[in-house]
């Protein structure tokens, strides 16, 4: 085993602030290519602002992040759209297509193929013809998610892909996660979900700004690692500094 | 049924209306992505922005016996100061935390005042701040329709072109980022080419109004379709066909030409709303 793979994401000190605040204190990982891995921590922990260094984003003010590969499929936490936007459920799962096609190339067999692929593998066939807009959070969420599939990515950026599905959605979703890390992909998803981190994960990162812990769960599923992550997160409203500690899920 | 001929027997009737018409595609065209970017007030912005422009550029050119101003130094001076109003947002946006509305609010205030200031070291100039208001779609002339036919099908070729990339930047510029494309770039040549809708729009129907031809028939299109592209066509045909209803209404009723084809457009969408699948 000395053969040297390169990581699909590495990060090496990186650090991201937004104005003053940091966001991102001294980040160091490396993430084996096909691995998926949870990003776990309290809200603020820099989960999101991790995905927007990887992806150009956020400015690293020091250290960096780097992808082995330019092909990344990024799933935002929230997408504010317009119910109104003029755009189909098969316009939005074309859309992940157009990364490779640039601005003129032909949509072709290999395109439709992927397309027709990612609809069945979120089963939202019967969405096709439907205004986006006009889907619940969960259709959206399957829709955003067969764009990403449809990209045919090497490395996935999930943020917060859970929020708001039901059980089974939420295990249809793992599944397809696992079938892309079985084919060589690299996932990353960001969640507040101990429960499946600690269960459905190859990786867990723990990140409270700091990196807190990093590796498979049975290493970094600890008690300490766990109020660590969570612990002394501060939640400021306005002036107002609020503790948030106590409110988290049940981590003990 | 002289009503409806008599109007177009004038020949810069016919000429408004195939300037107005050309203008309306553009906008009917680029007004798509100011709704569906929520760049309206950037849009207004950018339409009273090109005052200062328009009055250098007339100080300059129109002499002091009072002759008339040049054409082409009009459009350049407009287009150049809705770059500087573009090109100032943008800076103030990455240069501070202020909300967009909010720097694109105090670069257009900042050049209405600018204009207005050049306007009253200007004589003369006051006649002409009417026409740039309201517009003088009447008054347009032969260079200025083939010009405004043109830069029609430019544009039009144009958004078909960057269909692509101005699609992904307005559903999500997050993951237009992540597909590798130059966002802020993308960004800019949006604001350049409502730029280019408003210097050509506002000679027809005033840098008030241009406003109404940007919004009013992609809102319109908006309500009645859900695939781009028929959004584009559909919106840039209402706008198209306001300029002749307008002008017919105009000359029967008397009215404002410029404000006339608005109102028309405006009604559009009144008219759309009250379709049933329009409801939420």
């Amino acid at each position: 085993m000395t053969e040297a793979v390169a990581p699909a994401v590495a990060a090496r000190g990186l650090t991201v602030r937004y104005g003053r605040e940091p966001a991102l204190l001294d980040v160091s990982f490396e993430v084996p290519a096909g691995a998926t891995v949870a990003l776990l921590g309290p809200n603020g922990a820099g989960k999101t602002t991790l995905f927007r260094a990887a992806i150009g984003l956020a400015r690293a003010e020091a250290g960096s992040i780097s992808l082995a590969s330019r092909r990344i499929a990024f799933v935002p936490q929230r997408l504010e759209i317009e119910p109104s936007f003029p755009v189909t459920v098969a316009d939005v799962v074309r859309m992940g297509r157009y990364g490779d096609l640039g601005w003129l190339g032909r949509f072709g067999d290999r395109d439709r193929e992927l397309v027709e692929g990612a609809l069945g593998e979120l089963g939202i066939e019967h969405l096709v013809g439907r205004r986006f807009g006009d889907l619940c959070g969960g259709e959206r969420q399957r829709a955003l998610l067969a764009q990403a599939s449809a990209q045919d990515a090497d490395i996935f950026l999930l943020d917060e892909p859970f929020a708001g599905l039901d059980a089974p959605t939420h295990a249809a979703m793992q599944g397809l996660f696992e079938q892309w890390r079985d084919r060589g992909r690299t996932v990353l998803v960001a969640t507040h979900d101990l429960e499946s981190a600690g269960r459905d994960f190859d990786l867990v990162l723990c990140l409270n700004q700091k990196l807190v812990a990093f590796g498979p769960p049975s290493e970094t599923f600890t008690e300490e690692v766990i109020s660590r992550t969570f612990a002394g997160h501060v939640l400021r409203v306005g002036s107002l500094l609020v503790d948030t500690a106590h409110h988290h899920h049940g981590a003990g | 049924m002289d009503w409806l001929v008599d109007p177009f027997q004038a020949e810069f009737v016919r000429t408004g209306a195939l300037a107005a018409a050309a203008v309306g595609v553009i906008c009917g065209v680029v007004g798509s992505y100011v709704i569906l970017r929520g760049m309206a007030l950037m849009a207004d912005s950018l339409a009273h922005g090109v005052l200062p422009g328009v009055a250098i550029a007339f100080a300059l050119t129109a002499g002091a016996a009072g002759s008339e101003p040049n054409d082409a130094a009009l459009w350049l001076g407009a287009l150049a100061a809705g770059l500087v109003t573009a090109g100032g947002t943008s800076l103030i946006l990455r240069r501070s935390r202020v909300r967009e509305e909010t720097a694109a609010a105090v670069v257009f205030v900042l050049m209405l005042a600018l204009g207005v200031a050049i306007v009253s070291r200007v004589q003369g100039y006051s006649v002409d701040l009417t026409s740039f208001l309201f517009g003088d779609v009447l008054g347009v002339t032969d260079t200025e329709v083939l010009v405004s036919c043109i830069f029609a099908v430019a544009i039009v070729a144009l958004v078909a072109a960057l269909y692509r990339p101005f699609l992904l930047l307005s559903f999500d510029p997050q993951r237009a980022a992540a597909l590798g494309l130059p966002v802020e770039r993308l960004h800019l040549a949006m604001l350049v080419l409502v730029t280019l809708a408003v210097v050509i729009g506002f000679r027809v129907v005033g840098a008030l109004l241009v406003l109404g031809l940007l919004i009013a028939p992609p809102a319109t299109a908006a309500l009645l379709t859900k695939r781009l592209p028929t959004m584009m066509a559909l919106s840039a045909s209402i706008a198209a066909a306001s300029a002749p209803l307008g002008l017919l209404l105009s000359w029967n009723l008397d009215l404002a030409a410029g404000a006339s084809i608005v109102l028309v457009a405006v009604s559009s969408f009144v008219l759309a709303l009250a379709l049933p699948r329009a409801r939420a």
